[in-house]
């Protein structure tokens, strides 16, 4: 019978290029959402990865940089720096706003500085500086290319104008760019007692970061300690969270047009055979033997239509960083498996209808010419 | 082997209920022999495709017996009735219908298959039986690429794939010509002859009395006594002499019709041809 179900499948060209079509693109369109989103998760904690932190320090109850504001005394670093464990302790001003770069606005994340810091400045340059000084910024230099300005071009951050004197590489995202600029000259744009945002700390080789972490948790006052991996995860979470309704809501409809398109196309092909799973029915073939042909077809069409799928969104991913944009897709296996798992139910449910078709088909009716 | 292979007891069949019931078969009895070709003819709405529905366990009878071997398939539960057809009926159906995507080879084979044949072995024998119907050049063929006459063997050749012990045939020359019919017909009469296999026919064709054994003849769902019977030459439909609703003369000839429609089309064409001389209608 899977024989049949092949040539039954493979006889309509037509009809196998409108159902494998149709399956192909609703399960790009899940694929693709899902790694459109990876990548931002990833890109989102490109910085984050690179500050070459082991921990990092906030004020108490602030978990990440994404919509959210740390302050603490700028005292604070000098006490991390006292702990035992801390090889490096480097404070880091930040706050997260509009751009203008040229006659464009771009949200930025935008991080001060201490001279010639340890950690968190740019981890790859592609010209000019890698450390900013007194009125200087370093820029993206996707941003940079986009809005076409370069090195000794103005940048107006906070209200100021800064001119460009680096370009950095990878420290842009879906969302933004990460700005650097010098800590004096932050500290000038916000009037007030001397603070800082976060202490990047480096733990000293053979120490244990939970062991420091907990320490410093202890010993300062008023302050969150997280691990690097545990700030990037927390950065992850909201920006997924941020993202789970529209992922939910395409993957539905991803879900639904690949159902609607299979059910309608195996339907049809169903109808269009009754007469011949009337013969069967009459020679002697059993309800179970038909319905594994309806469900051969209906998984066959659909497992094609996901490897097309899967196919052009690595295609997408595979070009994606080759254009100008600031898009990654990252095709995540589970993300796979969460397809495929949708695509055995659309191949199931589309097989109800033609299968109760089948159950109901008298076979006495290839006797009666119909 | 028992002397009948089916026995049919007091068969009827019955549709609808209380005012709206209609009897399609009424009390019909008969047997058939091994290697009998029995032929049951009668006009249409006699009942004669619900009877062939009930002899191949397609349909439940509402009365009586059916035995084939001395089972009674008429009882068996709707479970059972598959694996009955599968092995026990060969079926020849009056459109042929065969399986669009597949080839003359594996409409037979797939039949072998159904029955627990591995696939090589379903595929040898579909071969060894296309190639006895003359059909050993047409096993890739798919049906699209086939005559009427062609499809009609693959169709016989399918029938016999899983041996059955009796086959059921539908109108089997209704969609084929004259010549191409009667091949078909002598193929039949061949393997009733030289398998033992019981045949059952159910036709119009009245030239498929020529290689019957016996013909039945069924009207209002009873089988009556075997009338003179002419073809409507107009419609092609079988007519009872004796009651034929119009008939007409010329040259000597009685020609019988269905309906006057068909007499007066008919006298049409010959008074066209012939300018009416000697057309004597009643």
């Amino acid at each position: 019978m899977t024989r049949l179900a092949l040539r039954n499948l493979f006889q309509s060209k037509a009809r196998l290029v409108i159902s494998i079509g149709g399956v192909a693109l609703a399960l790009m369109l899940m694929l693709s959402l899902d790694a459109i989103f990876a990548g931002v998760e990833e890109r989102v904690v490109a910085y984050i990865n690179h500050t070459g932190a082991d921990l990092f320090v906030s004020q108490s109850g602030v978990r990440n940089l994404h919509m959210a504001s740390s302050w603490m005394p700028a005292s604070v670093a000098e006490q991390v720096a006292d702990r035992p464990g801390v090889d490096e302790a480097t404070p880091l001003l930040y706050h997260s706003n509009l751009v203008s770069v040229g006659d464009e606005r771009s949200a930025a994340y935008i991080i001060g500085l201490p001279p010639d810091p340890a950690m968190g400045g740019p981890w790859s340059i592609a010209a000019g500086r890698t450390t900013p000084g007194p009125g200087e910024a370093i820029l993206d230099e996707g941003i940079a290319s986009t809005t076409g300005v370069g090195l000794g071009d103005e940048i107006r951050i906070l209200g100021r104008t800064f001119e460009i004197a680096g370009l950095s590489e990878g420290t842009a995202t879906q969302g933004g760019s990460v700005v650097f600029i010098s800590q004096e000259d932050f500290s000038q744009l916000r009037p007030g007692p001397p603070v800082i945002s976060f202490v990047l700390v480096r733990v000293r080789p053979g120490a244990d970061v939970t062991t420091v972490a907990e320490d410093i948790e202890a010993e300062i006052g008023g302050v969150t300690v997280l691990s690097r991996p545990a700030f990037a995860s927390e950065e992850q979470k909201v920006v997924r969270d941020m993202g789970n309704d529209i992922v939910a809501i395409m993957n539905i409809i991803g879900f639904m047009v690949g159902l609607m398109v299979m059910s309608l196309t195996v339907y049809t092909a169903t109808l269009s055979r009754r007469a011949e799973y009337g013969m069967l029915k009459a020679v002697g073939a059993r309800n179970g033997d038909l319905y594994q042909t309806v469900l051969t077809q209906s998984l066959v069409s659909v497992l094609v239509g996901l490897g097309i799928g899967l196919g052009f969104t690595l295609a997408l991913a595979a070009v994606a960083p080759r254009l100008d944009v600031p898009l990654t897709l990252v095709v995540r296996p589970d993300s796979v498996l969460r397809v495929a798992a949708a695509s055995l139910v659309i191949a199931a449910v589309s097989a109800i209808l033609p299968i109760r078709q089948i159950r109901r088909l008298d076979p006495v009716m290839v006797f009666r010419g119909r | 082997m028992s002397a009948t292979i089916l026995d049919v007891n007091n068969l009827t069949k019955r549709y609808g209920s209380a005012a709206t019931e209609v009897t399609a078969v009424r009390g019909v009895s008969m047997s058939v022999a091994p290697g009998e070709i029995v032929l049951i003819m009668g006009p249409s709405g006699s009942g004669k495709t619900t009877l062939l529905s009930m002899l191949g366990a397609l349909l439940r009878p509402s009365e009586g017996t059916i035995r084939l071997n001395g089972t009674p398939i008429s009882s068996l539960p709707e479970s059972r009735l598959p694996a009955i057809r599968l092995r026990q009926f060969g079926f020849i159906f009056q459109d042929f219908n065969l399986l669009s995507a597949l080839t003359a080879l594996e409409n037979v084979a797939i039949v072998g298959s159904l029955n627990g044949l591995k696939n090589g072995a379903a595929r040898s024998r579909a071969a060894a039986l296309l190639a006895d119907l003359g059909m050993s050049e047409r096993l890739t063929f798919l049906p699209e690429k086939l005559s009427g006459g062609e499809k009609q063997r693959v169709a016989i050749a399918r029938a016999l794939m899983n041996d059955p012990a009796m086959i059921l045939a539908d109108e089997p020359t209704a969609n084929l010509d004259s010549k191409i019919g009667h091949e078909i017909m002598r193929l039949l009469r061949r393997i009733a002859q030289e398998q033992g296999r019981s045949v059952v026919i159910v036709s119009h064709d009245q030239r498929i009395k020529d290689i019957a054994d016996r013909v039945l003849w069924l009207e209002d769902g009873q089988f009556k006594e075997m009338v003179a019977m002419a073809v409507d030459p107009v419609c092609g439909m079988s007519v009872e002499r004796e009651r034929a609703p119009a008939r007409l003369e010329w040259e000597g000839t009685t020609y019988y019709f269905c309906s006057r429609g068909c007499r007066s089309e008919y006298a049409e064409q010959v008074s066209a041809a012939f300018k009416g001389e000697g057309l004597y209608a009643s």
